[in-house]
């Protein structure tokens, strides 16, 4: 086997990677150099990528809860109005009632929570499609904001603003970075090359091949190198400013739902449920707590979302989350899913949010006006999408279509995908 | 085995720590020197000046943006002009001020979508050195904002009411006048500010019984026009008009804020077949400039967004010479932490009599005057 072929078996399609994924991050750096290059060095200055963080991690989080949403074959349009609703009660909490900061987050949540309920309710016990289920809440979470807001712009308190403004502190000796922010990237680098480390140790007992060592090394090197230098930037900002607080936040819930989706049998129940409803019932997945818990799960994200956004801007507004879960969408499917649900990962959701987002602060920073961003954005999704549809229609090489054969197994197989399916297992090993 | 590893990743990371070296921002707390020096000697003559507005829902917003686009070109200014997108305003002007912030704007004029929601972005363009305008609408809750620029809207109020009274006047030589109040949407805070206006003048009138209100309607809740809506004050004018002025009552005057609601009142008042009243109103709108030529409506409010772009011009211009800007209120706009200093520009009252004169720069508004 030649090098090339080796690299790119190993390092795209091989074991767990998801080669659209690779492709969006491909797009992704492309894009950032693209205007790293049109805006003299400004897209990555330290200053505009704490504020890129800052401004979409919210977004990036309902695309997590959209993916798992997305993946079990629903979709959730009330996401935005959900997360209004919330900002506007925990304003409304905290203002009226003296309640502390973190004790209204737990209410956002709770109250989160019990919106979830309610929709994951009729999605899964009664029957109604999400895409009603959750345009009635779009319109009773708008109009609940209203309500409780009465169109007023409601400030929250200092400690509140810190899970959307806030940095990590100055601590210990002047280095000349945030140390914290430093300690981050650390633990992120130690983190890559022990998951590395162990993924091979794990192929060695299981006697399956071990990729050779320089792939290894590129495996770590490349993120390694990433990590560094998007650590010395997050870190040199002003001083002040480090690392965003939202997105650790993000982070940490990146790595918690990554983990859920990809290791555990809850998490590949969803899988299974947006692949083929029917046969994941009969092989025993309980498809209506499935469908309950994706709903809940969106909605108490979407409340997190909400907070955090009302934190960033210090206040409560009438307008909060009008149009977040048409960018939360676009991030997912962007990101590689599919419209039928049954495939998509976390990691791909976000990188296809942060093109979206490094697109949108690029053509900011070049001074473009909102109008023409918005009309880019939309160019793009489509392209995005369709270029996977149209290499799948060429026999090409297409991740929806080998992804999807997994699930095609547990389906009632027509004689046509029967043969579909056997025609292209020939071209790649079947993905994990 | 692992030692290629580790060898590598330290070889990566040196290389991108000297990368990296060289773009840091922080260098011992030089972004509070830079502030400071920059109030006090102003900046580069060809700096840029950012200026966020609302996503583009009126005219005036358009003409603005036009208007500081040309204005700060000629000044010798760089430009860059963002409106809000029109679905996700507040986080969109969010981000258009983060990014002026970093492409290091000297000054950032802010037209805000919500005056409430901008103290974060406010905050940080303070600390990387930016003077900070807020254009027509007063930031709140923040420390950040320098200077406030716009129309005395308690003022505008306060023409209104006199105007009211000076066309009764001139219909009808005594009184007692009857009239009736309209306020704006009860969300904006301008409405109060109008209404209090306009109350000063006429609260003495009421008192001493030379005006009466029909309905006995004065509170600021009871005249709300909700959302600013023509259909609401047209409604709520065609009950006043049922329970109040049936038969042969007349009615001599009405507060209207704007120009829009002022048009509603006479299409209710006309479709009563009511003989039309006295009504007030504010924008100077092409539909009513016309009704006040054709003597129905009476009387509107010219704020030229010409003088109030040249206005900000003019204090981005002192703040770049390193003058402090002329300001003529320092203590009406408490946004809630601190005083901003303001400069009001004067509002004209505009009647059938002064239309020609007060337009005659306007190229929309001057040929329906003549």
């Amino acid at each position: 086997m030649s090098r090339v072929k080796e690299l790119q078996k190993s390092l795209f399609g091989g074991t767990t990677s998801n080669a659209r994924q690779f492709g969006m991050i491909f797009t992704l750096v492309a894009i950032v150099l693209l205007f790293q290059i049109l805006t003299d060095g400004l897209t990555l200055s330290p200053g505009n990528l704490i504020s890129l963080v800052s401004q979409y991690s919210y977004i990036l989080i309902l695309a997590i809860g959209m993916l798992m949403v997305i993946v079990a074959g629903h979709i959730d349009l009330s996401v935005g109005s959900v997360a209004a609703f919330v900002g506007i009660v925990v304003a409304n909490v905290m203002q009226d009632y003296s309640v502390p900061w973190f004790p209204a987050i737990l209410i956002g949540l709770a109250v989160g929570a019990l919106i979830g309920a309610w929709q994951g309710f009729w999605v899964a016990y009664v029957g109604v499609p999400a895409f009603i289920v959750t345009l009635a809440g779009m319109m009773l979470f708008r109009g609940g904001n209203q309500f409780i807001g009465n169109a007023d712009t409601i400030p929250v308190p200092e400690g509140f603003r810190t899970i959307g403004a806030g940095f990590l502190p100055e601590v210990g000796p002047d280095t000349g970075y945030n140390n914290l922010t430093l300690l981050l990237g650390l633990v992120v680098c130690v983190a890559v090359v022990i998951r590395e480390w162990r993924g091979r140790r794990t192929r060695r007992e299981m006697m399956a091949d071990v990729a050779p060592m320089w792939i290894s090394a590129i495996r770590i090197v490349i993120p390694v190198v990433v990590v560094v230098f998007a650590t010395l930037q997050f870190a040199g900002g002003r001083v002040g400013t480090s690392f965003p607080v939202s997105g650790i936040i993000l982070g940490v819930l990146v790595v918690i739902y990554g983990f859920v989706t990809r290791n555990t049998a809850g998490g590949r129940h969803i899988y299974a449920v947006g692949g083929n409803a029917r046969a994941a019932e009969l092989s025993g997945v309980k498809l209506k707590r499935v469908n309950f818990l994706v709903m809940m799960n969106m909605s108490v994200l979407a409340a997190l979302a909400g907070m955090i956004f009302v934190a960033r801007s210090a206040a409560s507004g009438p307008q909060d989350g009008i149009g977040w879960e048409l960018d939360a969408i676009a991030a997912v499917f962007v990101g590689g899913a599919a419209v039928s649900g049954g495939l998509g990962t976390i990691s791909g959701s976000i990188v296809g949010g942060l093109v979206m987002a490094v697109l949108n602060n690029g053509l900011q920073l070049m001074g473009v006006g909102s109008d023409r961003v918005q009309i880019i954005k939309g160019v793009v999704l489509l392209l995005a999408v369709a270029l996977d549809a149209y290499n799948k229609k060429q026999g090409r090489f297409s991740v929806i279509d080998s992804l999807m054969r997994p699930f095609r197994r547990d389906a009632a197989l027509s004689p046509a995908s029967a043969v579909e399916a056997g025609q292209e297992s020939g071209k790649s090993p079947v993905a994990g | 085995m692992r030692n290629i590893l580790v060898r590598g990743v330290a070889a990566g990371a040196i290389a991108l720590l000297a990368l990296a070296g060289c773009s840091s921002e922080r260098s011992g707390g030089d972004a509070t020197a830079s502030s400071s020096a920059g109030s006090d000697k102003g900046f580069p003559a060809n700096s840029l000046i950012g200026v966020a507005l609302p996503a583009k829902t009126s005219e005036n917003w358009v003409l603005a943006g036009d208007l500081f686009t040309n204005g700060l070109k000629e000044a010798g200014f760089q430009s860059d002009v963002q409106y809000a997108g029109s679905s996700t305003t507040v986080a969109d002007q969010q981000a258009q001020i983060s990014a002026m912030v970093t492409k290091g704007a000297k000054v950032i004029v802010i037209g805000a979508t919500d005056a409430a929601q901008l103290s974060t972005q406010v905050e940080a363009a303070k600390q990387a050195g930016a003077t900070v305008i807020a254009y027509d609408r007063l930031i709140k809750n923040t420390q950040g904002v320098d200077y406030y620029v716009a129309y005395d809207n308690f003022k505008v109020g306060e023409l209104q009411g006199q105007a009211l009274l000076d066309g009764m006047a001139k219909k009808k030589s005594s009184g007692p006048y009857t009239i009736e109040l309209f306020s704006g949407s009860q969300d904006d805070n301008n409405s109060a500010v109008f209404f209090d206006g306009a109350m000063s003048v006429l609260k003495p009138k009421i008192d001493s019984g030379d005006v009466v209100v029909g309905s006995g309607q004065t509170d600021i809740k009871q005249t709300a026009t909700d959302g600013w809506k023509a259909e609401n004050a047209q409604r709520r004018m065609d009950s006043l008009l049922t329970s109040t002025y049936n038969g042969d009552k007349t009615l001599d005057g009405v507060l209207s804020p704007n120009d829009t609601l002022a048009r509603a009142i006479i299409t209710s008042v006309k479709g009563a077949g009511k003989p039309i009243p006295v009504v007030t109103g504010q924008d100077s709108e092409v539909e009513s400039v016309k009704s006040i030529m054709a003597g129905e409506q009476y009387s509107t409010i010219n704020k030229d967004t010409r003088n109030l772009v040249k206005q900000t011009i003019q204090m981005v211009k002192d703040l770049q010479a390193g003058k402090t800007p002329e300001v003529n209120d320092t203590k009406s706009y408490n946004n809630g932490v601190k005083v901003v200093p303001s400069f009001l520009l004067p509002p004209v009252i505009v009647t059938k009599e002064n239309a020609a004169e007060a337009y005659a720069n306007d190229p929309t508004l001057a040929p329906l005057t003549k």
